[in-house]
């Protein structure tokens, strides 16, 4: 029994915690291209209604700082899903993981190690991870948003 | 679909991907994949890290339907007059993200231009669809499947279809029949049966998995329509035969064979010359049968003689023995004229 209310003490933080602090969104728009009868074409940002293999895609994560106090160290960090092409950030400061998040850092100092063991400069299509680390606190009340690109598939 | 979630701090930030998204391919992630985001922060509130938050947000891959009907090869198909079951072959290549039956359909060709240049001047007849079911390329008779629509192919796959037709008889070299192979968007609902014609989600985007029609306008189609297709055609390479019959006298029974004349007794010989125009196709087992006047009795110590050729217009006495003669008729099969040749068969008759 004790053993059991041990197990209730470390897992109820997180729900009591739940009010406070950070809330987060995620939210995803589906880039198109529509050309007037003019000739025109123009891009628009939709919900993603009909996606389909080849659409771009813009992801969008949306935060602020519920709490009473700045939040420091303040790192977003996001897997690129498995059949979404990362294909850049519209937002300053990102770096990229192309080994899972196991190292990051700018697109051109990553490499891949091949098959053979040789390795070569990663590319976009390698990106597994894209994350900002924040250089300044965001104040409580502060709010933010940060965009990177992506294509289906 | 928004959803925000929160770990505790030892909770991995680098979740991995939730979802049922398969890997992609060429024709794209699967229709019906969806597509999960998951975005975590960690920070610290007085310098103390805290839980970590997480959110995500998911959609649904719908169906993109693309397609392609393509000719394989460069080539017309050349063909002879009469000529039975000639193949043209085509691929039908699925690019959309979800498998699809495609009901088939092959057409002549009414007029204009055809693929490979030439105008469209007949029609081929007894059009029927085989499926490269070895995948060799060629037409296999007896190997390869009759079919109408081709069932259940993957994304990404392709599947050669041969169309088969008789040629008529009486075209000249030169003539082209275009045929055409279009293939129609249908539901894989079930192995063996084809599946009702794919339709376009009408309207608004659904929850669910929606329908696109991506297919091109390439080579005159129209784009988006759910429908592909591509010709090929036939062109009639013939042989262009022109007979000709001459005859010369060799003796009488008074002069011999000097200044013979045409009395009775006379030995006189025939010759049927065959001319095949340059620039033809090469005619084979070419048959030659000669009613013998009823005023002359065939010459059997001479035989018929087959295959002979022709010196400036004049027949050579040459060629093997090798014709018959049967009632008051000469037969002779020519094995082989070549364009541009001249080949002969030769008999000789008595006058009565």
């Amino acid at each position: 029994m004790r053993f059991l209310l041990t197990l209730l003490a470390v897992t109820l933080p997180g729900a009591a915690l739940a009010q406070s602090q950070v809330a987060l969104t995620s939210d995803v728009l589906v880039e198109r291209t529509t050309t007037d009868a003019s000739g025109t074409a123009r891009t628009s940002l939709e919900a993603p209604g009909i996606v389909t293999p080849g659409d771009k895609l813009v992801f969008v994560l949306s935060y602020r700082n519920n709490a009473a106090a700045p939040a420091t160290d303040f790192v977003v960090t996001n897997p690129i899903p498995e059949s979404v092409g990362y294909m850049g950030s519209d937002s300053a400061g990102a770096v990229l993981s192309v080994d899972g998040g196991r190292t990051w850092g700018q697109l051109a100092a990553l490499s891949v190690r091949n098959a053979d063991g040789t390795s070569r400069p990663a590319t976009l299509a390698d990106v597994t991870h894209v994350r900002w680390r924040m250089a300044q606190p965001i104040p409580a009340g502060g709010r933010g948003e940060l965009r990177f690109r992506g294509v289906v598939k | 679909m928004n959803m925000m979630t929160r770990f505790g701090v030892a909770a991995s930030i680098f979740a991995v991907a939730v979802g049922t998204a398969t890997p992609a391919s060429a024709a794209g992630t699967t229709a019906g994949s969806t597509i999960t985001n998951n975005v975590t922060v960690n920070f610290q509130v007085g310098g103390v890290s805290q839980n970590s938050v997480s959110a995500s947000n998911s959609f649904t891959v719908d169906r993109k339907v693309n397609f392609t009907v393509a000719e394989d090869g460069t080539a017309t198909t050349q063909v002879s007059p009469g000529q039975l079951a000639a193949v043209t072959s085509f691929i039908v290549t699925n690019t959309s993200n979800a498998p699809l039956d495609f009901a088939l359909a092959a057409t002549n060709r009414s007029g204009g231009t055809a693929e490979h240049g030439g105008t469209d001047n007949f029609d081929v007849s007894n059009l029927k669809l085989y499926q490269d079911t070895n995948n060799n390329g060629t037409y296999d008779s007896g190997t390869d499947t009759l079919i109408t629509f081709l069932d259940q192919v993957a994304a990404d796959a392709s599947v050669r279809v041969f169309v088969l037709a008789d040629v008529p008889l009486g075209r000249s070299t030169g003539d082209v029949a275009g045929v055409r192979l279009t293939g129609t968007a249908s539901e894989a609902t079930a192995a063996g049966s084809l599946g009702a014609t794919v339709t376009q989600t009408a309207g608004a985007n659904t929850a669910g998995v929606d329908t696109v029609f991506a297919d091109t306008n390439a080579g005159g189609n129209t784009a988006r329509d759910g429908i592909h297709f591509d010709e090929d055609d036939y062109t009639i390479f013939a042989a262009n035969l022109t007979a000709t019959k001459t005859s010369r006298v060799i003796s009488d029974p008074l002069n011999g064979t000097t200044n013979p004349k045409l009395i009775p007794g006379a030995v006189v010989e025939y010759c049927i010359s065959v001319s095949n125009a340059s620039g033809s196709a090469t005619a084979a087992n070419v048959a030659i049968s000669d009613n013998l006047p009823a005023q002359t009795t065939y010459d059997s110590s001479f035989g018929v003689k087959v295959n002979g050729t022709v010196t400036s217009g004049t027949c050579n006495a040459d060629g093997a023995i090798a014709g018959s003669h049967a009632s008051g008729v000469v037969s002779g099969t020519i094995p082989s004229v070549v364009a541009g040749d001249v080949r002969t068969v030769l008999f000789r008759v008595t006058i009565n």
